[in-house]
């Protein structure tokens, strides 16, 4: 029972923290049609970013101002690079934010090194928030949930009930349309641009500092969140939520779980049988923890294409 | 750089010639992780070749010969170091060096082994300072194979015997392994010394390899157990992430690590990992003024301290410094003759003694058992802890025996 509570709520808090990160780029997606490779990136540079800000200043500076700062990153990207390459079509925005992913690795380890940096979590933050069966639960998950939650509910009525969050629905569904209609439609991609890349770098400030931060956390984090956008339904935000918790939650279970394929055949008394032959029939779900939001990935994909809460299929 | 390269290589060309010394060139090159999953682990072993390199062409090369020294990434996959091995031969490669991980090393020593059975008039020796794998030395074993590295059996048994003998060691164990060759051994090698430790395994653990970045599960599953005592082999991120989680999480268990001292891991760590083991083939306080020295040298030239895997790997290259030593590579390179002479060389490296076992050539070096302290003699760069040796076993008493799995073939 204990080991149920605390893997909900292990799974839970690293499902917020996936949704902090996919949030951005399926927004981008919906909005421009780009699916961003260098998204995981802004997750690093924010985890970088809050580094050198919580060494020399504080952490909450660095809370404050390193999102920012990946924004405006974010904003010059697209401003400066992919709206260039916008008329060649999707395929070279693809190729360039491919590209950028490599160029952000090489830059972080040019400048902070190859190893993981010493980002610790702020020493107010540092304690347990409660304590289950003898396994502290620290504080920083929760602060990790809490932030993603704000983050959602912030971003959930700012598209919902404020003009820009019109135009900005709007121009997902028909940008000639709204440019027509006299909106700026260049400045509205740039602004979703920018918030998606200070939302990936919010989560690297925050989760930085209780993850790793090194130079390959966005590769790391950067497939995962793929597979999150995916079964959520590209552009849908609530779809990017839903998924979110349920690869966390699934992946954390399974750890828990030595299931192997041999047990579908207890009931049939057919178990020993199958173990007996070995192979695949007796790898257990445990070591294939990983492989479950790809499992999850697939199943979507067959079932229901447009992902969980995806309008377009 | 090409150009830049060719033209170094014909400058040596013709220096040799005029002076009258070997004039073929002994091509050493390393195939390693340099930019994928856990590259900033792999990537000593190509630092650490590249400093002995270095070195010997600033002696003038061995025995008056050129040496060069190439690199190739395997990026940490097996396909692409498969891709940069055919390279390497292509460039007339002669040695490989490659320590990291041993799925890419299983790869590897296959290839060589199949293009030295193609090409036995030019044969690749492939010297491996850093991958543990039992296969390596067993059913893959090959004349041309050659680990400096100690393995799980060696090291299990050396953390068991001295975290007994200092009453860290309790009656439960968790066993936690990466799922691929390295983290099986491990595996087996904690239960089989299970009856040597006086403990029994409570439960076994193998997941993805630097690539989960929520530990909070394991910990979960280690306390649910029960377990008193953690043993792992797990190594970058991995054991990063299980040992910050196991802190945060206010879980009082002991840790017996294979790879704590690799950069990063005890600066992550930080005061939780007092107390806690870990297993190496060197240590800055074993070895006198001959390993302060090699410290300061290396951190003059490479701006840190080597890690044991850079000491490993230098003394593995030294071996192979004497057993070139004793060659005449004056007409050409060799390679048959340099692994027969590898087999016999023998080097008294600060931390002990190194030689070969020429039945399975499984290196015979030193195990080092040390414990995370306040009161180490040489603190780790900007902390204030250490690793404090606590026992020293001997090459020739650490070593497990020869595995019946090997049936090695020596060229006629």
């Amino acid at each position: 029972m204990d080991f149920v509570a605390v893997s909900l709520l292990n799974g839970i808090s690293y499902g917020l923290l996936l949704f902090m990160v996919s949030a951005g780029l399926t927004l981008i997606f919906g909005m421009m049609g780009v699916l961003n490779f260098a998204h995981g990136s802004f997750y690093m540079l924010g985890a970088y970013f809050g580094y050198s800000l919580a060494r020399y200043a504080n952490f909450w500076l660095a809370l404050a101002v390193a999102p920012l700062a990946v924004a405006l990153i974010g904003a010059f990207i697209e401003r400066f690079m992919l709206r260039r390459a916008h008329q060649h079509g999707h395929a070279h925005e693809l190729l360039l934010t491919f590209g950028l992913l490599f160029v952000f690795e090489e830059l972080v380890k040019l400048f902070y090194g190859f190893y993981p940096v010493e980002y610790r979590m702020p020493a107010t933050l540092t304690f347990a928030a409660f304590t289950v069966s003898g396994i502290d639960y620290p504080f920083f998950r929760l602060f990790i949930a809490v932030v993603a939650v704000a983050m959602f509910v912030a971003i959930f009525l700012l598209l919902r009930f404020t003009r820009a969050g019109l135009i900005v629905r709007a121009a997902v569904h028909r940008p000639q349309m709204v440019g027509a209609l006299g909106h700026n439609v260049p400045l509205v991609f740039l602004a979703v641009f920018a918030l998606g890349a200070g939302m990936a770098g919010l989560a690297g400030t925050v989760a930085g500092a209780f993850y790793p931060t090194s130079p390959t956390m966005a590769q790391e984090l950067g497939m995962i969140i793929f597979v999150v956008v995916v079964v959520g339904g590209l552009g849908s935000i609530e779809g990017a939520l839903a998924a979110s918790l349920l690869i966390g939650i699934f992946s954390s279970f399974a750890v828990g779980l030595d299931w192997t394929l041999a047990d579908l055949g207890t009931p049939l008394g057919l178990d020993r049988w199958l173990s007996g032959l070995g192979g695949l029939l007796t790898v257990r779900l445990s070591t294939m923890a990983s492989a479950v939001p790809f499992v999850l990935m697939l199943i979507v994909l067959l079932i229901r294409p447009a992902g969980l809460m995806g309008e377009k299929a | 750089m090409r150009v830049l390269a060719s033209a170094a290589l014909a400058a040596e060309f013709v220096c040799g010639t005029v002076t009258g010394v070997r004039a073929d060139t002994l091509k050493v090159a390393v195939i390693e992780n340099l930019s994928g999953a856990g590259s900033t682990t792999n990537r000593e072993f190509a630092l650490a070749t590249r400093y002995w390199a270095e070195q010997v062409k600033a002696r003038g090369g061995i025995k008056g010969g050129p040496i060069e020294y190439i690199e190739y990434d395997s990026q940490g996959s097996t396909a692409t170091a498969a891709e940069k091995f055919r390279s390497a031969v292509a460039d007339g490669a002669h040695i490989i060096i490659q320590g990291g991980s041993s799925g890419i090393a299983g790869q590897l020593t296959e290839d060589v082994r199949k293009h030295n059975l193609r090409n036995a008039a030019q044969p690749v020796l492939y010297i491996n300072p850093g991958s543990e794998a039992l296969e390596l030395t067993g059913e893959k074993c090959h004349f041309y194979f050659f680990r400096f590295a100690t393995n799980a059996d060696m090291r299990v048994k050396g953390l068991v015997t001295a975290m007994k003998e200092g009453r860290d060691l309790g009656t439960k164990v968790f066993s936690i392994n990466q799922n691929y060759s390295w983290g099986k051994d491990m595996q087996g090698a904690i239960d089989s010394y299970a009856s040597l430790g006086g403990y029994t395994v409570v439960d076994r653990v193998l997941h993805d390899t630097n690539k989960i970045q929520d530990f909070g599960p394991y910990v979960a599953r280690i306390k649910a157990s029960g377990a008193d005592t953690v043993i792992t082999g797990n190594w970058a991120s991995d054991l990063v992430l299980l040992m910050k989680e196991v802190a945060t999480s206010g879980l009082k268990v002991k840790f017996g690590t294979m790879f704590l001292d690799l950069p990063g891991s005890l600066e992550n760590a930080g005061q939780a990992a007092l107390g806690y083991y870990t297993v190496e083939s060197s240590n800055k306080e074993v070895g006198g003024d001959a390993m302060l020295a090699l410290y300061a040298d290396y951190k003059q030239r490479l701006g840190h301290d080597p890690s044991s895997s850079e000491t490993r790997t230098i003394f593995a290259l030294q071996t192979l410094e004497a057993a070139l030593n004793t060659l005449d590579l004056s007409k050409k390179v060799d390679v048959a003759a340099i692994a027969t002479a590898l087999e016999k060389a023998r080097v008294a490296s600060p931390a002990g003694e190194i030689s070969v076992r020429a039945e399975d050539h499984q290196a015979i070096v030193p195990v080092i058992i040390s414990k995370v302290s306040l009161d180490a003699k040489y603190k780790r760069e900007g902390l204030t802890i250490g690793f404090k040796p606590v026992r020293v076993i001997a090459g020739r008493e650490a070593v497990n025996p020869v595995q019946s799995s090997c049936r090695m073939e020596r060229p006629s």
